[in-house]
């Protein structure tokens, strides 16, 4: 089983005294696979980051990273990871160079070609001192220190904050390499176009409980989308409402509007058999609605 | 809005000054009491030189003692720093933490929120000296001590006046430059400098004179509790403050604010021309950041450039100094009173190792042996959580315990070097003044200075390692030495109490008298296990708690 997950989280639990900050955790992620984080803030990402990073220890459960105990074994699980901590400090006595060399010489090593290469598409400038960076070009040192030893597993905490649409896409091609190689990604994020864009699968976390673990694909597919039907005469929208997944019909004479999250071929045969369909616009499901539907639920 | 900004600083600021007062306070009534019980009629005898050093009125009776051993001596010296580390941050300290621009988009002027400062760091400072004053007044009617015609309210007055002045000097600096660490550094140079050279240079005939170019003169000169206030001092000192306000107002309208950023040093210049580049890439960089301990030693490098020439500089001075006093002093030596004695660490007046341990054993040496261990350990495992950098240091493969041994190194390390110092320095000051103290116990008597810094260094690196806080780490270990240090200075007085001198970690400093008698290495071992101890202590705690996140 161990080398089938490379994170594997058993009833992970934290609790700060009377604050419940993460709730009995489940959660296995394979190999080669972008996992999204999503939720609200103060929902227990960070709490989640930090317990797998042994910077916190639960209060109950228990979690591996490629198979090592996250507290026992957690020097050795080090070796294998790529860390961006959420709120990104570094020294900033020292420039963006001496910060990846501290690290580096703490790991035995760096291949600097691959770190010259890594700044180069991130656009980053290491030789200025690190206090002295905006958010945005200390974001990138953050993301270079991760990145530069090739881990197996990557632990990033809201990586791109900070940094401009150019850059987030330059970003999202590294993720999308790392996994292709074999590697696995542990991604919490606000950012839901940038999920959306690389995450095989999500998991939405809310007041520390995990609500839901999807697919982007099986969730964009279930997604309910607004669906306008045109027709070339006045219609009885009565007829749409038996159909499966069929809501909220509004009926604007020539014009149907209606919620939908069946399937599109028993609503378009319902159209086209009694009407004369003249034209059709479907908004495409997007995640943002989903998790919005998410976070707003009551517990 | 004038109120907004000078309510919030005063709330921010108040705790120093008030905290140092109210300790001031406590050692007054503590030193009172003690020197009640004291037969001090030969003090009238003792040579101007000697008095002066220890800025001590003459005809004084046992209360003056007392006020001019806790507020002429060190406690103004603590307040004008409290006042400095108060105006350096004033402007600055927002311009650092990268709040000045948030704090001036609201409409408030620049000259009105520096003003508002700088009527929080008077009031703030007031505040402590009304403190000061209330206990100056209360401690001989509490204690039953006749204080004859000594002029408190003076003394308190110009105490102030002198502190502001250090403040604003610091409060200027930082208006005019919005550089915090400069405005500090430098006012506290300033301060030191000149309260040395006002101590010292009067004892010289042929120099007595350049005394008044430096502005602690304006201060002691006058002899405030003696004589009262005199208003050509007090006029000087306060219109020093009125300058040092319109220079720090005016600077900071004139100037670009910084950004949040740190500070360009002499080495990032080297780094930056190709001529040097290399040398100090290799310094600089490469080199500095190869080892935890290393950068942890590039990070507190500052406090060398201060404390090693100071430590060293004063501690060659005593030796000529003490052949050039008068010969009456050793005689008088012999009277001198153990308890006044034990105030400054004890030692025996008449002697070379005495008087080494007077002026620099007794308190400097320990002092700044202490200032470097406790910066360190607050700094080693706090000092990063509070930065939030610890989660990204052990997200490489490093164990907590590695984290923890690797900056004691440099503590080690550190105060090594100062112990180092203030051998060479006594080592000189005793060959230039041709003293004879002993090499071997010179190098003991700072062995166990060294240690007694390590194991308050390693206090608050366990403070530290326990709740991940710099202020209980800091304020913890510092607050543990204060004690400790009365406790061994004052118990013994009494032989019912003597025994539980003990308990304080200063008792296996100099009981043994090691300047005369060389190393007692029970004492060295004692102070070298409880170092051990509290390290080892530092690493359980260490590994066993959640890292603290901050900001």
């Amino acid at each position: 089983m161990t080398d089938e997950i490379a994170i594997h989280c058993d009833g992970l639990t934290k609790h700060y005294g009377k604050v419940e900050a993460l709730n009995d955790l489940d959660l296995d992620i394979r190999p080669g696979e972008i996992f999204g984080f999503l939720g609200p803030n103060g929902a227990g990402k960070t709490t989640t980051i930090r317990t797998l990073m042994d910077e916190i220890r639960p209060t109950a459960g228990s979690a591996t990273i490629v198979g090592l105990d996250t507290h026992r074994d957690s020097v050795e699980i080090r070796r294998h990871i790529g860390y961006i901590p959420g709120d990104l400090a570094m020294y900033p006595n020292l420039t963006g160079k001496d910060t990846i060399t501290y690290f580096s010489n703490l790991r035995g090593g760096v291949d600097w070609t691959f770190v010259d290469a890594l700044a180069d598409r991130l656009e980053a400038d290491l030789t200025k001192k690190v206090g002295d960076l905006s958010t945005g070009n200390r974001q990138k040192v953050g993301i270079i220190q991760a990145f530069m030893n090739k881990p197996q597993v990557y632990m990033m905490d809201e990586p791109s904050s900070g940094l401009d649409p150019l850059v987030q896409r330059e970003f999202q091609g590294m993720m999308k390499e790392a996994v292709a190689g074999g590697a696995t990604i542990f991604l919490s994020s606000h950012t839901l176009s940038e999920v959306q864009r690389v995450a095989d699968r999500v998991g939405i976390i809310r007041t520390g409980y995990l609500v839901a673990v999807e697919g982007v694909q099986a969730l964009r597919s279930k997604a309910i989308r607004r669906v306008d039907l045109y027709f070339d005469g006045p219609v009885d929208a009565t007829v749409f409402e038996p159909i499966n997944g069929v809501r909220d019909v509004e009926n604007r004479n020539h014009h149907v509007s209606l919620s939908f999250d069946g399937s599109m071929e028993e609503l378009l045969r319902v159209a086209t058999s009694n009407y004369t369909l003249t034209d059709i616009n479907t908004q495409e499901a997007d995640l943002e609605e989903i998790f919005l539907t998410y976070y707003r639920e009551e517990v | 809005m004038l109120t907004n900004v000078f309510t919030k600083t005063t709330f921010d600021r108040w705790k120093p000054p008030v905290i140092a007062a109210v300790s001031l306070a406590v050692l007054l009534l503590f030193g009172m009491a003690v020197y009640r019980g004291i037969d001090v009629s030969f003090w009238d005898d003792l040579p101007e030189a000697f008095r002066s050093v220890f800025g001590i009125p003459a005809g004084a009776d046992v209360g003056g003692l007392a006020y001019g051993a806790i507020y002429s001596g060190y406690g103004i010296l603590t307040m004008a720093a409290v006042a400095i580390a108060g105006g350096a941050v004033s402007i600055a300290g927002e311009e650092k933490n990268g709040t000045i621009g948030l704090l001036l988009g609201d409409p408030v002027s620049r000259t009105t929120m520096a003003l508002s400062k700088a009527a929080a760091l008077a009031v703030v400072t007031a505040g402590a000296f009304i403190i000061l004053w209330l206990t100056g007044l209360a401690a001989p009617m509490m204690l039953d001590v006749e204080i004859g015609t000594m002029d408190v309210n003076a003394l308190i007055v110009m105490m102030f006046v002198n502190a502001l002045f250090y403040g604003f000097f610091a409060f200027a600096l930082s208006g005019w430059t919005g550089k915090s660490a400069l405005a500090a550094g430098v006012s506290a140079g300033v301060m030191v400098v000149s309260f040395i050279a006002v101590g010292l240079l009067p004892l010289i005939d042929e120099v007595a004179g350049l005394a008044k170019f430096f502005p602690w003169y304006y201060f002691s000169g006058s002899e405030p509790l003696l004589y009262g206030i005199s208003w050509r001092d007090f006029g000087i000192l306060a219109a020093g403050v009125v300058v040092f306000l319109v220079i720090g107002v005016v600077g900071v309208n004139r100037r670009d604010l910084r950004s949040q950023s740190v500070g360009t040093k002499m080495i990032d210049r080297l780094r930056a021309n190709p001529l040097t580049h290399k040398a100090a890439e290799m310094l600089a960089g490469t080199a500095r950041v190869s080892k935890i301990w290393i950068k942890t030693a590039s990070e507190h490098q500052a406090l060398l450039y201060v404390i090693v020439p100071l430590v060293f500089l004063m501690s060659v001075m005593i030796g000529p100094m003490y052949s050039m006093l008068d010969d009456t002093l050793k005689s008088l030596g012999e009277q001198f009173p153990e308890t006044l004695l034990s105030l400054f660490g004890g030692g025996d007046m008449s002697t070379p190792e005495g008087f080494y341990q007077i002026e620099m054993f007794g308190l400097m040496i320990p002092i700044s042996i202490l200032v470097v261990t406790i910066v360190i350990g607050t700094a080693a495992l706090a000092g990063e959580e509070k930065h939030n950098t610890m989660g990204l240091l052990l997200a490489n493969p490093v164990r907590r315990s590695t984290v923890v041994t690797q900056k004691t190194w440099t503590m080690i390390l550190y105060a090594a070097i100062v112990g180092l110092a203030a051998f060479l320095g006594v080592a000189a000051g005793s060959l230039l003044g041709g003293l004879g103290i002993d090499m071997g116990n010179i190098a003991a008597t700072c062995v166990l200075a060294t240690l007694l810094g390590l194991a308050f260094g390693a206090l608050a690196l366990a403070l530290g390692a326990a709740t991940g806080r710099t202020q209980i780490a800091s304020y913890g270990a510092v607050g543990v030495a204060v004690v400790a240090f009365i406790i061994n200075g004052f118990l013994p007085l009494n032989d019912s109490t003597t025994a539980w001198a003990k308990v304080s970690p200063f008792y296996y400093y100099l009981s043994s008298d090691p300047l005369t008698n060389g190393m007692a290495w029970g004492h060295a071992a004692i102070l070298a296990s409880l170092f051990v101890i509290l390290v080892v202590l530092a690493v359980v705690l260490f590994g066993r708690r959640d890292l603290r996140q901050t900001g």
